[in-house]
């Protein structure tokens, strides 16, 4: 997948607001693979609508959003699950992780469908993020931070077009933040891949070509 | 190996043993009563049937009603040529086959050891093609005069329970029977002869004596008056002696069935209607217990709402994500087609000796398989699309 364009999208929730601020939303952009961008967004301004569009898994939004010029909504189910197996790697702001599986668990249930990093690989990471005594221990014991650090590991496990950050950092601190910054752009680097990154406030390390307020 | 006990050890979360185990039974309960009902129609029916050629036949034997005024007005009890002819036409009739009386008076005398027993006697005939025994002396020579009989072996079955039981007298087989001595005294037209003659078989079929065709006539020539003579039995092979057809034409015409052909055909169909509402019975059973497995796992697909939408959400497609519920559904579904299978095999075992007074051995076992499998397949069908299309409406989510 080359780029992404979004085409006078807005949220349903949002039909009938008159005043309009945003350079997102009922605007014309799109988001070309190899360049980085910051969503950054006040809460309640529809940034993890505008992921939650993209990845597919809700609708609710009047416009379009174009994968190489292709509708999405005239994707199926199969392409969905290719999409999100190969094309684009997502950072819910919520995590998503299983709390009653191992940080190592949580990321083997990604990586055996893609099978993209090794053990070695995967603990490397673990090592960068500073966790590496964490791999075998349960999600529920971890701290948010511990745990977003995994999830953000997960995400890295496959291949993929674009990475889409919802709030990747916010329960990280400044070193981590560097870090993990770092580590998404080595890979996003190796892969050829764009960063859609979103922050409520712009605390994200990630450097961007362009940053559209929401 | 990691990749099935991962995603199982998620979702087996909510799984409700208590729920699985009533499906489980009620199911077993009713696919047992189903297969072992079907299993015990198909063991038993051939008691209700004589199954003594591949095509199923049946036999009545018909007569007219006798009355007392029709006796007194003379009214004929045989059936002329045309009555004959409309029932040959009747569309549930294969063959008539016509009785024929002797018409002279027969003496019988039995020689058991030194006791002898001497009997008035009758005798009928018919054509061989209606006898169900085919024995190899059915045949009469003249010049070599020697009578073979065939009685019903309900006679025997009288002589050996009823007479031999209540005098002390020795039980006789078939094969003894051929070899007792018999002689024949035929009186009629000024003629008083002696012929031997003897048993050669037993009829289920025939309640009455029968000789060979060809004696008949030579006998009727030479004791009595010779000629034809109008039958008052009829023997007539029907497709189906149950069909409400025949007794209406027969209680129409004045016309009685003899024997009790048209009782076993109603047990036969009795049998039947029972079968039928124990398969109801069982089936429903089945199919309350199916939607009892419907409803838990509904209600497992909704408390694991989220986890499975996270898995979908991580790229797995709505198949892998249900592979393992499927896989669950069709453990327990197999689990309990093999022990209904093996109920019903053993409840079999319990009932089989019982049978065998009736000289029934059991019919094969695999229709009755292939029932309890169709059935099965069928739940187990039912039970995959609700898994899918459950999961299918977890794919959109609403926040």
């Amino acid at each position: 997948m080359e780029r992404i364009d979004v085409k006078n999208t807005l949220p349903a929730v949002f039909a009938g607001r008159e005043e309009n601020n945003s350079e997102v939303w009922l605007q014309d952009l799109s988001f070309e693979r190899g360049k980085n961008y910051l969503i950054s967004a006040e809460s309640g301004t529809g940034k993890s609508s505008l992921c939650s569009y993209i990845y597919g898994f809700r609708e609710d939004y009047s416009g379009d959003f174009l994968f190489d010029g292709r509708n999405i909504r005239e994707l199926v189910v199969e392409d969905w699950c290719d999409i999100r197996c190969r094309h684009i790697a997502y950072l819910p702001q919520e995590l998503r992780l299983f709390p009653e599986l191992t940080a190592m668990e949580n990321i083997e249930l990604k990586n055996r469908i893609t099978g993209f990093k090794s053990a070695k690989d995967i603990e490397k990471l673990f090592e960068a993020l500073g966790i590496p005594d964490k791999i075998n221990a349960s999600v529920a014991r971890l701290s948010i931070g511990q745990q977003q650090r995994v999830a953000i590991i997960r995400t890295l496990c496959q291949p993929c077009d674009f990475i889409l950050l919802d709030e990747p950092v916010s329960h990280l601190d400044n070193t981590n933040n560097k870090i993990v910054a770092s580590l998404v752009m080595d890979e996003a680097k190796r892969q050829g891949a764009g960063i859609i990154a979103t922050s409520v406030g712009n605390n994200v390390m990630i450097t961007n070509e362009k940053e559209y307020k929401l | 190996m990691i990749k099935g006990g991962l995603m199982w050890r998620l979702l087996r979360k909510h799984i409700s043993a208590g729920q699985l185990i009533g499906f489980s039974i009620a199911n077993l309960i009713g696919l047992t009563i189903v297969i072992l009902a079907v299993q015990f129609y198909r063991d038993v029916r051939p008691i209700f049937q004589d199954d003594e050629s591949f095509i199923k036949k049946d036999y009545l034997i018909i007569t007219r009603k006798v009355t007392g005024v029709g006796a007194m007005m003379g009214t004929t009890s045989e059936f002329a040529d045309s009555d004959i002819a409309t029932i040959q036409k009747q569309p549930w009739v294969r063959k008539v086959g016509r009785f024929t009386r002797s018409e002279y008076n027969i003496w019988a005398t039995v020689q058991v050891g030194r006791t002898g027993m001497h009997t008035q006697f009758f005798f009928e005939a018919i054509p061989s093609e209606f006898i169900d025994v085919n024995p190899s002396e059915w045949h009469f020579d003249p010049a070599h005069p020697q009578v073979p009989v065939i009685v019903s072996k309900d006679y025997l079955s009288l002589y050996n329970f009823g007479y031999a039981a209540a005098q002390g007298m020795p039980e006789i087989s078939e094969g003894m029977v051929n070899m007792i001595p018999l002689s024949f005294q035929f009186t009629g037209n000024g003629v008083n002869e002696v012929i031997p003659g003897r048993i050669v078989g037993f009829s289920n079929r025939l309640n009455t004596i029968i000789v060979p065709e060809e004696f008949m006539k030579w006998s009727n020539d030479r004791y009595g008056r010779g000629g034809d003579q109008l039958p008052a039995r009829l023997i007539v092979e029907v497709n189906s002696p149950g069909d409400q057809r025949i007794k209406d034409f027969m209680d129409s015409h004045g016309y009685e069935i003899a024997g009790d052909k048209m009782d076993s055909s109603k047990a036969n169909y009795f049998l039947t209607v029972i079968i039928g509402i124990v398969v109801s019975v069982g089936v429903l059973i089945s199919l309350l217990s199916f939607f009892v497995l419907m409803l838990s796992i509904y209600l497992l697909l909704q408390k694991n709402t989220k986890k499975l939408q996270d898995l979908l959400m991580l790229g797995y497609s709505p198949h892998e994500v249900s592979k393992p519920y499927i896989k669950m559904v069709a453990y327990i579904n197999g689990a309990v087609l093999v022990f209904s299978i093996l109920f019903m095999t053993l409840m079999r075992l319990e009932y089989l000796p019982m049978l065998r007074a009736f000289e029934v051995s059991g019919s094969s076992l695999w229709i009755s398989i292939v029932v309890g499998v169709i059935i099965m397949g069928l739940i187990t069908t039912g039970n995959i699309i609700a898994i899918k299309r459950k999961i299918a409406t977890l794919w959109r989510q609403k926040d």
